[in-house]
């Protein structure tokens, strides 16, 4: 599945996508973890189909999914 | 009473800084309201602030904004849902957000509520831009005088004194 991804996560992941297979947002945090250098140390929130999802959850493939630095808007 | 009051989801974003002549228009737009006894507006501006931790207080000169567009529009239209429920006398409500690099001293940002009566407008206002800085996906790069960058974070422990 495709993840997007936004702000300083970006900037580490060097991409502004990352293409990922994974059964669960617990299974998906590990994996980008994995890949994402420093990620493991950063604050961020996953969002699946535009709702940040805090409690694992599984996924299907055909989810939309995003990872969110914190926010600063305004 | 309008069609502000249908919530149908809207594009907030604009490419750039908000020209204040963008403002004046969206005031003069609302001469044909009569309704409308009075108007609340708060505006975002860039600020050039001095980042204590980096070598020699390096200062923004600019914020380079990029954002989750569909989420942020999304939840832009459940704001504006409690919005109205929390303030049905509100005439309409209209909400602005810059997106790429704007310089210290632009605007970025604009809450506009016009009611029948201020105290409305003004509460109204208030509620939409916390709500806004802490659940739009947006995310903003400050761009340093001196070369590099750092990613600013909404201060969210108390929305009321936050810097803006």
């Amino acid at each position: 599945m495709k993840v997007l991804l936004f702000g300083m996560i970006a900037e580490k992941a060097g991409a502004t996508e990352v293409d990922i297979t994974a059964v669960s947002t617990h299974a998906l945090k590990g994996e980008l973890e994995q890949r994402i250098p420093g990620l493991d140390r950063m604050s961020y929130a996953l969002a699946v189909d535009r709702r940040i999802v805090k409690e694992d959850a599984p996924l299907t493939g055909q989810e939309e999914i995003a990872l969110l630095p914190p926010f600063a808007g305004g | 009473m309008s069609g502000e009051k249908t919530h149908k989801q809207r594009d907030i974003f604009v490419e750039g800084a908000i020209p204040a002549s963008f403002i004046a228009e969206s005031i003069a737009k609302h001469a044909s309201r009569t309704d409308i006894g009075g108007h609340e507006i708060f505006l975002g501006q860039v600020r050039a602030d001095q980042q204590p931790g980096t070598n020699n207080h390096q200062r923004t000169v600019a914020i380079d904004y990029t954002a989750y567009r569909d989420m942020a529009n999304e939840q832009m239209t459940f704001i504006r849902e409690e919005a109205f429920a929390r303030w049905p006398q509100m005439t309409c409500l209209h909400v602005h957000h810059s997106q790429g690099i704007i310089k210290a001293g632009e605007l970025c940002f604009m809450v506009f509520a016009s009611a029948p009566h201020r105290q409305q407008a003004r509460e109204a206002v208030a509620f939409v831009t916390d709500e806004v800085k802490k659940r739009l996906p947006i995310f903003g790069k400050e761009i340093f005088a001196e070369g590099g960058h750092v990613w600013k974070t909404n201060d969210l422990r108390d929305a009321g004194s936050s810097p803006a």
